[in-house]
């Protein structure tokens, strides 16, 4: 190959008697210039080179694109490795094929189509987990207990620095915001009564649900989504182990026995946080304590249980249904990760909603 | 051609996992346009040979150079030029899951090239062509087969027109006439361009059809034990574990 370039790419194109049409392909073609534009009309043509000094594989790309539809081409007064070079392209395809872009209507019934049978698959994935439960309690199901084990530490035991924390700065906040209205009417003593019963019933439920959704569920959907694009649950299914069954009913059995327990270390941990604020100005330690405990009776105890039992359901099979379902890229794990926490969470407000709803009914 | 500098060559090359050597005493050299065919027994260390010829991975000892530069002196930019000129086809094809075969072939070029986008992508489906993938272009590498993901990932390792490429076991996993047609495309490439071809392979017919040299790793001896012409490693010479491996695998 020559490394001298005289000049500028060019082609031109002229038709011939019988309807030919002529193209002149000429200068030094490399991949960084911008290429010469033509137009042929007909189904004939024939590219003859005229000072062609230099070309890289820019050339031959060229003459495929332009050329690849025509439908008698003659390239034999180019020179013979261009020539190889374009013929090599066109034997490897057959027709090319276009591809096909959607109008509006198209996608938004593509979007339709889709977004039901997501929640086809979502129920299908409930009920699976359903049958393989009750599977696992006959001793019929292939469940990998070493998992259950190792999510009862890493969802649970892991979790509790953070929902420490968490439950901590939450018990803290509302005593803060409730002192400052309790003080108008001098019944500082009740942000006890406030901070233990709320922490109780609503917060230390719904904290926890949200923090397993943002740590647990989106390890699940990342885990059990880069399974699948390694082919690993296709390999269990081949292997005759249903892949709910065994990775995904010890994830949801291990959270779902996690994180009541978690719940009520951060209730406790909250009415601590309340404590800290309360007692710093308005209130005797003893004086919180009493109220505090006054406040919280059985009732109040089993609505926040009950619900984060809920809770850790929905953020563990939130993670595990987005996995299973995870498309077979690097971009398909990261999106079921997003969705896991995005699902997961909006189904713990929701269902804290219907709960709020029942429990009222019930007068709990 | 005895004139021209050796595009590739190794010293006293030794290599491994972490500090384990598998192979030492390794010297080669290849002369630009050549086809240079790696060959041994699975697990004897020749994917870890063509890393470390390329620039990928630090050998654990001697000398490697690549288009007359030093690799082990070589860091930062120089080492990205080398290695920018120099395609790779990996075992599993790693092509980039989240693109189509058309981006992942336009991905190198456009943070390279500096052409307009139409020449890029003018230039992607013709590569892609001459793999036979021109009816795929639009597909993700989830919906395609094996086979095709490796044709795919040898069109990216041509997509800037390296001077030398590195083709691990491309072959593998293709029906007996798309692996013709992968031989034809590498002689064609050789021949219209004058690229050098470092390939590891296990086959034998395809191997005897393109490659100019062959060598052999032999690991009971950690070393190289035969290093020609594959024709010649077909007569019963210097070496009869070589021409076993070789009788062997062409009646298989």
């Amino acid at each position: 190959m020559s490394h001298a370039p005289t000049g500028l790419p060019f082609a031109r194109t002229e038709v011939l008697a019988d309807g030919t049409a002529l193209v002149t392909v000429g200068g030094s073609w490399k991949r960084d210039q911008p290429l010469p534009e033509i137009i042929i009309k007909g189904d004939q043509a024939k590219v003859v080179a005229e000072a062609l000094t230099d070309f890289d594989s820019s050339l031959p790309a060229w003459l495929y694109a332009h050329f690849k539809n025509i439908r008698q081409l003659d390239l034999s007064a180019l020179p013979v490795r261009l020539q190889s070079l374009v013929k090599m392209a066109e034997k490897a395809s057959s027709e090319h094929a276009q591809s096909d872009h959607d109008g509006l209507l198209e996608t938004f019934g593509n979007w339709g189509v889709e977004s039901s049978g997501s929640w086809g698959r979502a129920f299908e994935h409930i009920g699976h987990t359903a049958l393989g439960f009750l599977r696992m309690l006959v001793g019929r199901a292939k469940v990998n207990w070493g998992d259950f084990t190792l999510q009862l530490q890493t969802a649970g035991v892991d979790a509790l620095p953070i929902v420490a924390l968490l439950g901590f700065l939450t018990g803290l906040i509302m005593a803060y915001v409730g002192l400052i209205q309790l003080r108008q009417v001098g019944a500082t003593v009740y942000v006890a009564n406030l901070v233990s019963l709320a922490m109780t019933r609503e917060m230390g439920a719904l904290m926890t649900g949200i923090i397993a959704c943002g740590r647990t569920s989106t390890a699940f959907a990342s885990q059990l989504g880069s399974m699948n694009v390694s082919q690993e649950t296709d390999a269990l299914r081949a292997l005759g182990i249903n892949p709910i069954e065994y990775l995904a009913l010890p994830r949801i059995l291990a959270v779902t026995l996690m994180v009541p327990l978690l719940a009520v270390f951060a209730t406790f941990i909250g009415v601590f946080g309340g404590m800290v604020v309360a007692c710093a100005g308005d209130l005797s330690i003893e004086q919180y304590l009493t109220q505090a405990i006054r406040a919280i009776s059985f009732k109040s105890f089993l609505v926040g249980f009950i619900k984060s039992i809920a809770f850790g359901f929905i953020a563990a099979w939130a993670g595990c249904y987005r996995g299973s379902v995870a498309k077979r890229s690097a971009l398909g794990v990261g999106e079921a990760a997003t969705s896991a926490a995005v699902l997961g969470i909006t189904f713990i407000v929701i269902f804290d909603a219907i709960f709020a709803v029942i429990f009222n009914l019930f007068d709990l | 051609m005895s004139d021209t500098p050796d595009i590739l060559t190794c010293t006293d090359l030794a290599i491994g996992h972490g500090k384990t050597v598998i192979m030492d005493r390794l010297n080669l050299s290849l002369a630009p346009g050549k086809i240079l065919a790696i060959v041994g027994p699975s697990g004897c260390g020749k994917s870890t040979l063509m890393r470390a010829l390329g620039g990928l991975d630090e050998p654990l000892g001697g000398k490697t150079t690549l288009m007359g530069v030093d690799l082990a002196a070589a860091h930062g930019q120089e080492r990205q030029d080398i290695l920018r000129q120099s395609g790779f086809l990996f075992q599993g094809a790693a092509l980039f899951s989240s693109l189509t075969l058309r981006e992942n072939i336009e991905m190198p070029m456009r943070e390279f090239l500096k052409a307009p986008r139409k020449d890029i992508r003018q230039l992607a489906e013709y590569k892609l062509a001459l793999v036979g993938l021109a009816d795929a272009m639009d597909k993700l590498p989830s919906e395609i087969s094996g086979g095709m993901a490796k044709r795919a990932g040898i069109a990216r390792a041509m997509a800037l027109d390296p001077a030398v490429i590195f083709l691990d076991e491309p072959s593998a996993g293709l029906d007996p006439l798309s692996s013709g047609r992968l031989d034809e495309l590498i002689l064609r490439l050789r021949e219209a361009y004058g690229t050098t071809i470092v390939l590891v392979s296990h086959e034998i017919p395809s191997i005897l059809r393109t490659a100019d040299f062959c060598v052999y790793l032999d690991p009971d001896t950690g070393t190289m034990s035969a290093y020609g012409p594959p024709k010649g490693f077909l007569q019963a010479g210097n070496s009869p574990k070589v021409h076993a491996f070789f009788s062997q695998a062409r009646f298989d």
